[in-house]
């Protein structure tokens, strides 16, 4: 149990070390800049069709258990309420970043573990490379930037799919839904779930960067911090996210 | 490939951000095209009002709330965005009401002339309106919780009166109706035997006001020849002579009463001496019944009438005498 303590208290003390030494590292723009847009690519761009699938399916969702709950009580308008305030407010950024996590975070750990384990970081360094600032800075950076980018598109999309569900599935015109959709609509429903969606891209990336430079072991080490980068990264979305509800609610 | 993943990057950024953009925009139905007009309203209390909440002018959706801000003199001021087309009243007045029962609140514009009927609110658009200023008078009507939390007080008054009436209502009173029901009953059942008996009277007596009216429509007729008649009377000058007549009668009338009026004055004023004079014939006849002095010997005594009647015939035969031998009595000498 006491190990266990420690374990974690040296667990959190890491990630403060990572951040810090990442956030140092950020003054190194020559090294982490070129290599930012890839990551952007790779992190991002290459992310959008699973964060739109998702996002379809949670739309189509959300449209028929709002009828299903509001039937015979609430108007029915307020199916494009509720559609709308969830997707652009929780599962926007929560499901986009769960599924991130699992791409992005899983992709990350690989990455530098598979360098850890096969001491391409050590060359780095013995290159006179700063590996927070070529390897975690635009990693971290990457996902924080696109994140919301995603986001954006899946609270998008899923609005969409509600809309497309709500209309030939459930006896509700357009205007209704649009009515519902704009009732309690407030600009603070886009920016709080672009704001949160950002932190969980920090989030996911810090930790798949962290698990991954911890990586031991060869092959199954590397694995070990794929899977805890994943589970972090996960964790780490649902405790940022109450943070921000708690903050900005 | 740095260009490729450069263009991607890039694309995917602009898209978010276009539809981010777009997307707030839209939902927030910002007056890009500037095709609204500002107008600011002034409340005590706005309630649930929020930003945003729909605008309309006879229940048509003309625009949306944009600002709500607290104001000196404890007022709150609310900026509306109204479709510039609208034509709005001549002096129009905000009404700030909850829309529904799920937490929706509305502003409707209406004519503040001529007042609203709710007195409540007629004052409350007047203290607005008294505040001087551009601002539009508004008012704002009970929420939902308010009349929810009116209508449980009055349900928990209905519970005890409830409970009072059980309490008053034990067995004994509860016998007490049942038997003041059944006789109500049977008074009932007497009422409609009465109202039986007097429904076959009221029958008869309109068989008789019929014949009555019958008898009356004959006499109506009668009179109606009557009238007839008399018109023709009145054609001919006949009912003027009898009225004429009539009219100097009644003079004559009245002549004649004040003549028998001024009779009836000096009667009165000779009303004593009429009495002694009476008084005294009384006493006069009294003494001839009696058959004292000359009178009362000549009434009750027959000797007079005797000799008169002797003398009479005597008289009788002087003058068949004088007549038969007029030179014995009578000598007439000429000269």
């Amino acid at each position: 149990m006491a190990s266990r303590v420690h374990a974690r208290d040296g667990f959190v003390a890491h990630v403060g070390r990572t951040t810090l030494e990442t956030a140092r590292a950020l003054a190194d723009v020559r090294t982490w800049s070129p290599l930012l847009v890839a990551q952007m690519r790779r992190l991002g761009v290459d992310s959008v069709p699973i964060a739109l699938f998702i996002a379809v399916f949670t739309g189509i969702v959300l449209s028929l258990l709002s009828s299903y709950i509001f039937t015979g009580a609430v108007p029915f308008y307020f199916v494009g309420a509720l559609v709308g305030k969830t997707v652009m407010m929780e599962l926007g950024p929560v499901l986009t970043g769960m599924a991130l996590a699992g791409r992005v975070g899983a992709s990350i750990a690989a990455e530098l573990g598979t360098m850890k384990v096969t001491e391409q970081v050590d060359a780095l360094e013995t290159l006179a490379y700063n590996p927070r600032a070529y390897l975690v800075v635009p990693r971290v950076l990457a996902a924080t930037l696109m994140f919301p980018v995603i986001t954006a598109f899946a609270m998008a999309v899923g609005v969409t799919s509600g809309w497309i569900t709500s209309v030939n599935l459930l006896d509700l015109s357009t205007p209704e839904f649009f009515k519902g959709l704009r009732l309690f609509y407030r600009f603070k429903d886009i920016w709080f779930g672009l704001v949160k969606s950002a932190s969980f891209g920090a989030a996911v990336a810090l930790m798949g960067c962290v698990r991954g430079l911890d990586a031991k072991s060869g092959a199954e080490g590397v694995g070990q911090s794929t899977t805890r980068a994943v589970v972090l990264g996960c964790e780490a979305i649902l405790v940022l996210d109450a943070f921000w509800a708690l903050v900005l609610l | 490939m740095k260009r490729t993943n450069e263009f991607a990057v890039g694309l995917a950024v602009l898209l978010a951000l276009a539809l981010v953009v777009a997307g707030a925009l839209w939902l927030s139905e910002t007056d890009v095209n500037k095709t609204n007009v500002k107008a600011v309203a002034r409340f005590r209390t706005v309630g649930g009002l929020g930003v945003g909440a729909p605008v309309t002018l006879r229940g048509v959706k003309v625009g949306r709330v944009e600002a709500i801000r607290l104001v000196e003199d404890e007022w709150v001021e609310t900026e509306f965005s109204i479709d510039k087309n609208v034509e709005l009243p001549a002096k129009p007045a905000v009404v700030v009401a909850s829309a529904s029962l799920f937490g929706e609140w509305g502003a409707s514009i209406i004519s503040y002339e001529p007042p609203p009927a709710d007195p409540n609110l007629r004052e409350a658009l007047a203290e607005s309106d008294r505040a001087g200023g551009d601002a539009w008078p508004g008012a704002t009507l009970p929420d939902i919780g308010q009349l929810t939390a009116q209508a449980s007080r009055i349900a928990g008054d209905v519970g005890v009166v409830t409970q009072r009436i059980s309490q008053a209502f034990d067995s004994t009173a509860l016998k007490n109706l049942q038997q003041s029901v059944k006789d109500l009953a049977v008074i009932s059942t007497r009422l409609v035997g009465f109202a039986n008996a007097q429904t076959t009277r009221i029958d008869r007596v309109s068989r008789n006001v019929a014949t009555t009216s019958d008898a009356f429509a004959g006499v109506a007729k009668t009179f109606q020849n009557a009238v007839a008649r008399l018109d023709t009377a009145t054609s001919d000058n006949q009912l003027r002579d009898i009225l004429a007549n009539g009219r100097s009668s009644s003079q004559d009338l009245r002549q004649a009463a004040a003549d028998l009026r001024s009779v009836m004055a000096s009667a009165k004023a000779n009303e004593v001496s009429l009495v002694r004079v009476i008084q005294q014939a009384d006493s006069l006849v009294t003494k001839i019944q009696q058959g004292n002095g000359t009178l009362g010997m000549l009434a009750t005594d027959s000797t007079l009438y005797r000799e008169t009647t002797a003398t009479v015939i005597q008289f009788r035969e002087l003058l068949t005498d004088i007549q038969a031998h007029p030179k014995k009595y009578l000598k007439i000498s000429v000269f």
